[in-house]
């Protein structure tokens, strides 16, 4: 695991981590990136390296900076300071060099609506040039819109558009995707194609770099997180790795989940009381499991709270980061 | 997944490779209103006009004369002036703004492709539609003239094929004029309403109006209107056609200018304006 210092210092490995790559080995490699909006920082000294071959999730929440970033790599926006390269190219020196390989999705994917979907990849083939021309047919064939490629994009439904999207990222052929926010706007089915097609590109060497706010995507789709919080980057890591360190966690089902919240939060048993209707989710102060789960039991049992089950659990990638992002980790 | 080297390649130059036009010529064609728009000013116009003419000759030859008569070919020449340079203003403002408000300039952008030759490969593909449609309507209107016209008086305007030509040049030139203005002005202000409206402002209201009243101190300044420059440019085919708007049937009331005064007028608008909307290009957020 690779931890960034809050204040911005260099990423250094722990104990027990892989040695430090080479500097080839990152297919994204950002260094001291900032970019401001008058006084806001969106991208403050940020330093993030994604290994090539991994599938990261640039991970935050709403505001966090998620998608500046990503403009900023693309040389959508300039940024003020820091450095960077794509695949190992600098960015913005090389820029058109740097894109040869990479494919990108920023916020929700637009096209010219009065076009079908083959017009408007053609059009960003002749933009790119070279072969992906020839690139149009797999691209569509893979993104499963052969049949409706000749239909104008306006009559294409969101989940369509965003792996029209995702075709034209391949046009491509790249080794390297940036993709922000793909899962927005999609239904469960949707989601669930798109994350079957990041995981296959993976599979097939290329790195990704997926943004989102959602937690559950993150973690079933991408083997690396990186955790940003009002423009920085908090935590970076294997998702196994933090979670892992982030405890064990118990599941708690109970008569008054809210007062049970309450019973436990004064505490130091709990690192964090999660409930949801008639149940409550305990992340576990570091200490043995077993006993802590116990002095649970005790102490919803002295305030007068009926319960049903306790099951011990892991805690997952959202308790995680509710834990440590700071617009949630003041709560409970 | 194939193992390419990251090389540098053409999608650094500047110049818009053929397939790159094409595209562009593709999107804007398949604007079906923009397209009928266009057509309308440019090939509608002439056979409108020529049309009710010859309707009007046919049914009372001796008070109307024949649809071909010399001072119809300058009145359409300038009508078609006029209208057509609004519909070049609109081309040009679409193809400045589409790719921007349907969201393709960021797609465009990540390909790596310089954005001068994104900016620069809409000057051509628009130019094709609209060079042409006007040449159409302009051939129509150099028929009816050749073919439908009456003989002509002594110590008239003769209209041969090269002073048709020379009519034919000066229209299409004013179309580059509105076309470029009008792809610069979208690109600059990134929405193609405004700039549309701007310039058949200038078109219809603001160039009549200048051209007809020579201001006292101000002759220069009305002389770096495009209009006013193209008016003194405008062929001797088309003597005796009037702008319309207010004025405009005074004709041009200002002292000539010297040629080269014109041209520099003119190019400075078309390399002025294509300049400042590739600048915007180049320097606007994706």
């Amino acid at each position: 695991m690779t931890t960034i210092a809050e204040h911005g210092g260099s990423p250094h490995p722990r104990a027990g981590q892989p040695a430090p790559r080479q500097a080839g080995d990152w297919a994204v490699e950002v260094h001291g990136l900032t970019k401001r909006f008058g006084t806001q920082a969106a991208v403050d000294n940020v330093d993030l390296l994604v290994p090539r071959g991994s599938a990261l999730g640039y991970l935050g929440p709403n505001g966090a900076g998620k998608t500046t970033l990503i403009r900023v790599l693309l040389g959508l926006t300039r940024a003020d300071s820091g450095t960077m390269s794509l695949l190992g190219v600098p960015v913005p020196a090389q820029r058109a060099r740097a894109l040869a390989r990479v494919g990108a999705i920023v916020d929700e994917p637009r096209f010219h609506g009065h076009l079908t979907g083959r017009q408007n990849l053609k059009i960003l083939a002749a933009a790119r040039g070279g072969d992906a021309e020839k690139q149009i047919a797999p691209a569509l064939d893979r993104t499963r819109l052969t049949q409706r490629a000749g239909d104008k994009v306006s009559a294409y439904s969101m989940g369509m558009r965003q792996r029209l999207g995702l075709a034209a990222r391949l046009l491509a052929d790249p080794q390297l995707l940036l993709l922000d926010e793909p899962m927005n706007g999609l239904d469960p089915a949707g989601m669930h194609e798109m994350r079957d097609m990041i995981r296959s590109l993976t599979g097939e060497g290329r790195t990704v770099l997926l943004s989102s706010h959602l937690l559950d995507e993150v973690e079933r789709t991408c083997d690396q997180v990186a955790i940003v919080d009002q423009g920085k980057v908090i935590r970076q890591g294997s998702i196994r790795e933090l979670t892992g360190a982030a405890g064990a966690a118990v599941e708690v089902q109970c008569s008054d989940a809210p007062a049970a919240a309450r019973a436990l939060g004064q505490g130091t048993i709990a690192s964090r009381v999660a409930v949801s209707e008639d149940r409550l989710t305990v992340t576990l102060a570091a200490g043995p499991a077993r006993e802590q789960a116990a002095e649970i039991q005790r102490r919803l049992v002295e305030a007068g709270i009926s319960v049903y089950s306790l099951r011990q659990t892991h805690a997952s990638l959202e308790d995680w980061f509710l834990s440590v992002t700071s617009r949630f980790g003041g709560e409970q | 997944m194939t193992q390419h080297t990251l090389t540098a390649d053409r999608r650094t130059s500047w110049l818009p490779p053929v397939p790159l036009i094409s595209a562009k010529f593709l999107e804007l064609r398949k604007r079906r209103t923009l397209m009928i728009v266009t057509a309308a000013f440019t090939v509608g116009l002439p056979v409108i006009f020529y049309g009710i003419r010859l309707l009007y000759h046919l049914g009372n030859p001796a008070r109307y004369a024949p649809a071909g008569a010399p001072n119809a070919f300058a009145t359409i020449g300038i009508l078609m002036a006029e209208f057509g340079f609004i519909a070049a203003a609109a081309l040009g403002a679409t193809a400045g703004t589409t790719d921007l408000t349907d969201g393709m300039f960021r797609h465009l952008v990540i390909t790596g492709r310089s954005r001068l030759a994104l900016y620069l490969a809409r000057i051509p593909a628009g130019l094709s539609i609209l060079l042409s449609l006007a040449a159409a309507g302009f051939t129509v209107a150099c028929l009816v003239t050749a073919f439908l016209g009456s003989p002509q008086a002594p110590g008239a305007v003769t209209l041969s094929p090269g002073a048709m030509a020379g009519a034919g040049l000066w229209l299409e030139l004013y179309l580059v004029i509105g076309f470029t203005v009008g792809l610069g002005l979208g690109a600059l202000m990134g929405q193609r309403t405004v700039p549309v409206i701007l310039l058949t402002v200038l078109m219809i209201i603001i160039t009549p109006a200048l051209a007809s009243h020579a201001l006292p101190y101000f002759l220069d300044g009305e002389r770096l209107v495009v209009g006013v420059a193209m008016d003194q440019l405008q062929p001797a085919a088309l003597a005796g056609g009037t702008r319309i708007g207010p004025g405009g049937g005074a004709g041009l009331q200002i002292p000539p200018m010297p040629t080269w005064a014109m041209i520099t007028v003119i190019a400075g608008w078309i390399t002025g304006w294509s300049a400042i909307g590739a600048w915007k290009m180049a320097a606007r957020d994706a």
